[in-house]
């Protein structure tokens, strides 16, 4: 499994952002990613540049476009072709992220609690969402410096909360980038795990979006695994019901990637593994010193349902979450 | 000229579209839009306060509302959004969706401006959707113009 560093929501010029294509994708390889997926507001337009920005900075740039509805902002990755968002009713976005998919995209509420129109126009997700099968992400980190924000707090615990009622729907994170402009804060990666590495970067990309294999963070690549009667599932798979009643889990944290673009946590970190019947264990982490960290517990699996990892630490003085994978399901 | 209108828009229209057909009955080089609207701020900073406070009570949790009331004032000015969205007689040809009250845009074969879609300029029935994201004035005057241009080399 090779995990890519992937910046999900960003504008252009084609939109209200102010920077090239071009400038993004050097922007984005400054500060080490791999991929960004290009969401200009209602517009696919800025494409047109993929190619040479492509070629010239090494990024790979998945297409997309963020649906600026008046009742919520949907962030679409992965489509080939543009689908019209000013059918959008506030009833309903299931028909709309129906047709994203059905033109090979993933569909997600973009930064669901920011605070709404007039202030920021549809900013605020007030869609009804009959069947959350329809979406794929929700976008619970926004910004920079995003784990500590209180609109991203409320995105988190609302994605949890999905969880719990038994929804399989992955999280993400996206600087909302629309310019290049220095910044202290700490930057969010979503990592995304290609399980095909010869197949095309970007469907791979979006194929690993969909499927929730999916990490998310400021620092640190920690990944998960789950092993149960002797198979193991990784993050965003599913285990079957038949099981022996013990999970033999491996969490691993790689604090090599992205070496020198992010700020070690100050002092110890904790790496707890959370489901829905809370807090299933914890370990604590002396320091992060740029090597790979693996951590095994074997943890009951009755009434578990899904499964995180999630790694806490102290950065710039608050205590924070710094990382978390996305759930490993249980049948 | 293709189309030439002047429309008034309240706050009842916010979350709306306006639309706007006309036909071309050849192909042409290249097409020209210009659109403007005004005001774009709400000066009134009291009822903008108002408006910012309902925002405030509708969208942010109860325990976090009375320090988001007091740095309501970082909300101000508000302003009014309108963006343009244009479709051809064949698909869709791209939106415009910022700040601008004024926008001139083109599109032909070879070029276009950011947010639209370059290509040939077919006959047929167009549209160009106006998207009334917020009216926060009382009232908000709009000017849509559209031509069509024989060659390209008129819009540079």
């Amino acid at each position: 499994m090779k995990w890519i560093a992937c910046e999900l929501h960003t504008h252009t010029f084609h939109s209200d952002g102010r920077q090239s294509l071009l400038e993004l994708a050097r922007g984005a390889a400054d500060l080490g990613f791999d991929c960004i997926a290009l969401t200009d507001h209602n517009t696919m337009s800025g494409l047109a540049e993929r190619e040479a920005a492509e070629s010239a900075t090494g990024i790979t740039i998945i297409p997309g476009m963020e649906w600026t509805t008046f009742y919520g902002h949907m962030v679409t990755v992965g489509l080939q072709q543009f689908v019209d968002w000013r059918q959008a009713d506030i009833r309903g976005i299931g028909s709309g992220a129906a047709e994203v998919r059905k033109h090979g995209g993933a569909a997600g509420m973009a930064h669901p609690f920011r605070i709404g129109s007039p202030i920021c126009t549809g900013c605020y997700w007030e869609f009804e969402v009959e069947n959350w099968q329809d979406l794929d992400y929700i976008e619970v980190w926004s910004g920079t410096f995003a784990p500590v924000k209180a609109d991203n707090r409320r995105a988190f615990a609302f994605w949890t909360d999905r969880l719990n009622e038994g929804v399989r729907i992955a999280a993400t994170s996206g600087r909302d980038w629309h310019e290049q402009v220095a910044t202290e804060e700490p930057i969010s990666v979503t990592y995304l795990g290609l399980e095909d590495e010869t197949a095309p970067i970007d469907r791979e990309a979006v194929r690993s979006l969909k499927a929730g294999r999916a990490v998310v963070t400021i620092g640190p690549l920690v990944t998960l695994e789950a092993r149960s009667d002797g198979i193991a599932y990784g993050i965003g798979e599913a285990i079957p019901a038949a099981r022996s009643g013990r999970l033999h889990v491996r969490v691993a944290v790689d604090s090599t990637v992205r070496a020198g673009k992010w700020e070690p946590p100050a002092g110890k970190c904790k790496l707890v593994l959370m489901g829905n019947t809370g807090t299933v264990a914890e370990q604590t982490l002396e320091r992060l010193n740029g090597s790979v960290d693996a951590f095994s517990f074997t943890v009951p699996d009755r009434d578990l349902r899904w499964l995180r990892a999630e790694l806490w630490g102290e950065i710039r003085g608050v205590r924070t979450m710094i990382a978390f994978t996305n759930a490993i399901y249980l049948d | 000229m293709l189309l030439d209108i002047e429309k008034e828009v309240t706050p009842a229209d916010s979350r709306s579209h306006h639309r706007y057909a006309f036909k071309l009955e050849r192909p042409y080089a290249g097409l020209r839009i210009r659109f403007e609207y005004a005001p774009k701020i709400l000066e009134d900073r009291e009822r903008a306060a108002e408006l910012i406070r309902r925002s405030i009570e509708r969208y942010v949790e109860p325990e976090r509302r009375e320090p988001a009331l007091e740095r309501a004032e970082q909300f101000q000015p508000l302003r009014n959004l309108i963006t343009v969205s244009i479709d051809d007689s064949r698909e869709h040809r791209g939106a415009c969706h910022r700040q601008d009250p004024v926008q001139e845009l083109y599109l032909s074969e070879r070029k276009a401006s950011p947010g639209l879609t370059k290509g040939a300029i077919p006959a047929g029935t167009w549209t160009v959707t106006l998207s009334f994201h917020a009216i926060v004035t009382e009232r908000c005057t709009y000017r849509l113009k559209v031509w069509a241009d024989e060659a390209e080399g008129d819009f540079q």
